[in-house]
């Protein structure tokens, strides 16, 4: 179909279409009026494709390109649109009816999630009932507790123990399967039962809260926010996400329009966004006590707020724009629900079992060379400093595994008494700003490249310590008991 | 064709004999002046004893010329944002160039304004006559639109080419019906069947008239 | 600049067909390739889901078909990384069939994309998805009128439920053949 784009006064774009297709030789897989229009539009990517075909005419290409663009006072982008937009509306008086519109009860719900005085109560409402509620107390806290304390320390533990003493008759291979670091004990432990009720409980919620829509609601909501720290709302999916697994939303950050707001949701993500594991960990610790809760999130928000903003502060580059559909208020499909929630465990599940399951060989290995004691010992005084007992090291080097690794080792030592109100603040919030896991370090690098990806990894190592350090010293400068 | 010292000695003119209905003028100081002579010879004005009326045809004229001086006002008030102390100046010149049928362009893009900003009334034009009994319309930024009413996109203005593709992704073009649900913390707008939020900047970019 | 494309290399490539599906975001692209590859995409109410371009096959009476699930694109002109990706896969796949997967109820913003599309010499068919929500809202298309208009075939579907997709396959097969 041919459409004449008709400029004011003696000069048309057809003109400069027809001169550009004269000049295009060689030949594209679409056709060389699309080609020219693009060129048109300063279509960057159709331009350095035309400029290697054609060597001979590009630089009258360009000018005709110039030409072109100095007849219009609007850009040429708007000339087409409008043009398009008769064409459209022409073809659609032929072929559409539209009858007219009523606002019903989903727009009038769709408003309130919308309006600030109704939509940040909702949005409380959400994360109190969906984050904390559901996956927090009942996943990671009574389904964790049944598989945990019930199935794998009364059942499954003492039977692999015992199989192993059978059948196994080498106690160093018997220490890498059932030992204190055993690849069934601890790894698939870990894996098993704490980290997969509590993604699969998170990954639930999400899937629920994607499927009806309120995303989008959420980001426009938060975007004023967001800008500050160099963001826009569209940021939001990832970030949420990134409360689940924080490797998958690094993945996600593509959907971010600039580079500059890909490498800030990187960072943010790596360090202080922790994901669904650590978080329910974190809640499990702790749970019991709502004044240490309160002021580990309020360390870790304004973490979060302080760093993207200073990293928009340093980072060059254009102020984001946020524009975003928001698609209707839809009912969650069960089945949806169900089959967005099993693919992403699944996705979930085979990046990290292999990776506990290694982890555990590592520490076996660690543990027989020694060089596990070397290092808990190199880390001793680090933790010390922010005034944790030694055994917290443990969890440490467990963290630079996987952080809900390192939670999870946490988890144990608390669960021995080890560890008061403050140091268990202070550990849970080195821990959630600590190193990312592998998987996250390796897609960082992956998404961003050598030099960025490790560079981040280095600012949190130190950051994490730093805040910790602080964090430590001002609570007990304060006297603070928790 | 008249140049622009008749044109606004016509305007003048209007001024005094129909805005002030004075019957007649007097110019005595000016009755050698050759503008006014020539104005005579091409039948738009009559000269009796020094005092000065308008033909028909002068009549007609004038009402066209004051009209594009008072709509080029408009235009860079509401639309180019020029202060007020320089929109006189810069109309004078710009309304010579706004002849017949662009006019009409800037006044149906205005929504056909029946003042200039300095509250002076503007004549009508033909196309003014079909939207007569309609209240005044007039362009305004999206942000500035009361909620839920509905408009109509007059134009678009961005700051930059992605500004605008974004706007052209949205499917908010000119003479598209939007409503405005939200304006805070961001803008949600109606475009069709479909909600959008978009962020101050990007919303600056929508220039709408009420229906 | 221009990435190179991981190329998918079959045995005999020559005979299979190329399908990219392309589109706004959010109006139904990956439910669609779901349904005709049988193969699971994360899909989600929200828009900027599909980053991973996703490929599967589709068998129709004997003839193979690659599937090509693109990410939303807005214009032919891209903004956005998705949209230069999804771009990306018209210029270097060269398919043999674009579907243009529309939200009916919205297809006066979406059709230009269409005339894009065909602008471009591409070989276009449109859907017309979530067909139910578009009468629900009062939207009524004459297909017939639109195909006219248009010149190239024009399918209703309602993907999530299936419905139409039996019309699409048919018409995908006979595509070439006229309307």
């Amino acid at each position: 179909m041919a459409m004449d784009y008709k400029g004011p006064i003696e000069y048309s774009i057809e003109l400069a279409v027809e001169k550009i297709c004269d000049l295009l030789k060689a030949s594209y897989f679409i056709s060389k009026r699309s080609v020219a229009l693009l060129l048109l539009q300063d279509d960057e990517e159709i331009r350095e494709i035309v400029r290697k075909n054609e060597s001979d005419t590009i630089d009258d290409i360009q000018k005709v390109v110039k030409e072109a663009k100095a007849h219009f006072a609007n850009p040429i982008t708007y000339e087409l649109a409008l043009e398009r937009q008769n064409e459209v509306r022409l073809i659609i008086e032929k072929a559409v009816k539209i009858k007219k519109e009523t606002i019903e009860l989903r727009e009038r719900l769709s408003r309130l999630t919308m309006n600030p005085i109704t939509g940040i109560p909702i949005l409380l409402l959400v994360l109190y009932w969906g984050l904390y509620k559901f996956v927090g107390q009942f996943g990671a806290g009574t389904v964790v507790n049944f598989l945990e304390g019930t199935i794998f320390e009364k059942y499954l533990n003492p039977f692999f123990i015992k199989a192993a003493a059978h059948i196994v008759p080498w106690r160093i291979l018997r220490e890498l399967l059932v030992g204190e670091y055993g690849v069934i004990t601890l790894g698939l432990r870990y894996a098993v039962a704490l980290i997969l009720p509590i993604v699969t409980f998170f990954f639930i919620v999400f899937s629920i809260i994607e499927d009806t829509g309120y995303l989008p609601r959420l980001a426009m909501l938060i975007d004023r926010t967001f800008k500050k720290i160099g963001l826009s709302g569209r940021a939001v999916i990832p970030m949420v996400l990134g409360f689940g697994c924080a490797t998958m939303a690094t993945m996600v950050t593509r959907t971010l329009p600039t580079k500059r707001e890909r490498i800030i949701a990187t960072i943010l993500l790596s360090l202080a966004i922790p994901c669904s594991a650590q978080m329910g960990v974190i809640l499990a610790l702790l749970g019991g006590n709502p004044k240490a809760m309160l002021i580990w999130a309020g360390i870790v928000g304004l973490i979060f707020l302080f760093v993207g903003y200073l990293t928009s502060k340093i980072l060059p580059g254009e102020r984001p724009s946020f524009y975003m559909e928001v698609p209707p208020l839809r009912m969650p499909s069960i089945s949806n629900v169900i089959t967005k929630t099993f693919a992403r465990v699944k996705w979930y599940f085979i990046e990290i079992l292999p990776l506990f399951l290694l982890a555990s060989i590592f520490i076996w290995l660690g543990v027989l060379s020694h060089l596990f004691d070397f290092m808990v010992n190199l880390l001793k005084k680090p933790v010390e400093l922010i005034g944790l007992p030694a055994e917290a090291s443990k969890a440490f080097l467990f963290g630079f595994f996987r952080r809900d690794y390192g939670a999870a080792g946490l988890y144990d030592l608390n669960k021995h008494g080890l560890l008061n109100g403050v140091q268990l603040v202070v550990s849970c919030v080195a821990l959630t700003l600590f190193l990312p896991c592998i998987a996250q370090f390796l897609m960082n690098v992956k998404e961003r490249g050598w030099k960025t990806g490790l560079g981040i990894s280095v600012f949190i190592l130190f950051f994490s310590f730093s805040v910790a350090f602080v964090v430590n010293f001002i609570l007990t400068r304060l006297g603070v008991i928790l | 064709m008249l140049t622009d010292r008749e044109e606004e000695i016509l305007e003048a003119l209007w001024g005094e004999l129909v805005e002030k209905k004075n019957q007649s003028c007097d110019i005595s100081v000016l009755k050698d002046d050759d503008i006014i002579k020539r104005l005579s010879d091409l039948d738009y004005v009559e000269i009796r004893n020094s005092q000065i009326k308008l033909t028909n045809k002068g009549r007609e004229e004038a009402k066209n010329c004051v009209r594009r001086h008072r709509l080029a006002e408009r235009l860079f008030v509401d639309v180019l944002d020029i202060k007020k102390r320089l929109v006189h100046e810069a109309s004078c010149k710009f309304e010579h160039l706004l002849h017949k049928g662009l006019d009409e362009n800037v006044c149906i893009l205005l929504g056909h304004p029946r003042t200039c900003p300095h509250g002076r009334p503007i004549p009508e034009g033909d196309c003014c006559k079909d939207v007569k009994r309609v209240p005044k319309k007039i362009i305004m930024l999206l942000s500035e639109l009361e909620l839920n009413k509905k408009a109509t996109i007059s134009h678009l203005e961005a700051q930059n080419q992605a500004m605008l593709q974004k706007i052209i992704a949205i499917g908010a073009l000119p003479n598209t019906g939007i409503r405005l649900i939200q304006k805070f913390p961001s803008f949600v707008f109606q475009v069709g069947k479909s909600q959008f939020a978009v962020d101050k900047e990007l919303a600056s970019c929508i220039y709408v008239r009420l229906d | 600049m221009l990435k190179k494309q991981e190329k998918v290399f079959l045995p005999d490539n020559m005979s299979i067909k190329k399908i990219a599906i392309v589109g706004n975001p959010n109006v139904g692209k990956s439910v669609l390739f779901n349904v005709l590859t049988g193969q699971y995409v994360v899909v989600s109410n929200y828009p900027g889901t599909t980053v991973e371009v996703s490929r599967g096959r589709m068998n129709l009476e004997g003839t193979d078909y690659e599937v090509i699930d693109t990410p939303g694109m807005y214009s032919f002109l891209p903004i956005t990384e998705e949209e230069r990706v999804a771009r990306r896969i018209l210029l270097n796949e060269k398919p043999d069939i674009v579907i243009h997967v529309v939200d009916a109820k919205n297809l006066e913003r979406m059709l230009s994309l269409t005339l894009q599309l065909m602008e471009a010499e591409l070989p276009v068919m449109l859907v017309l998805n979530i067909m139910d929500e578009a009468r629900k809202e009062g939207v009524s298309i004459n297909i017939q009128v639109l195909e006219k208009e248009l010149g190239v075939p024009v399918i209703e579907t309602v993907s999530t439920a299936g419905k139409g997709i039996e019309e699409l396959k048919k018409r995908i097969k006979s595509y070439g053949n006229g309307l």
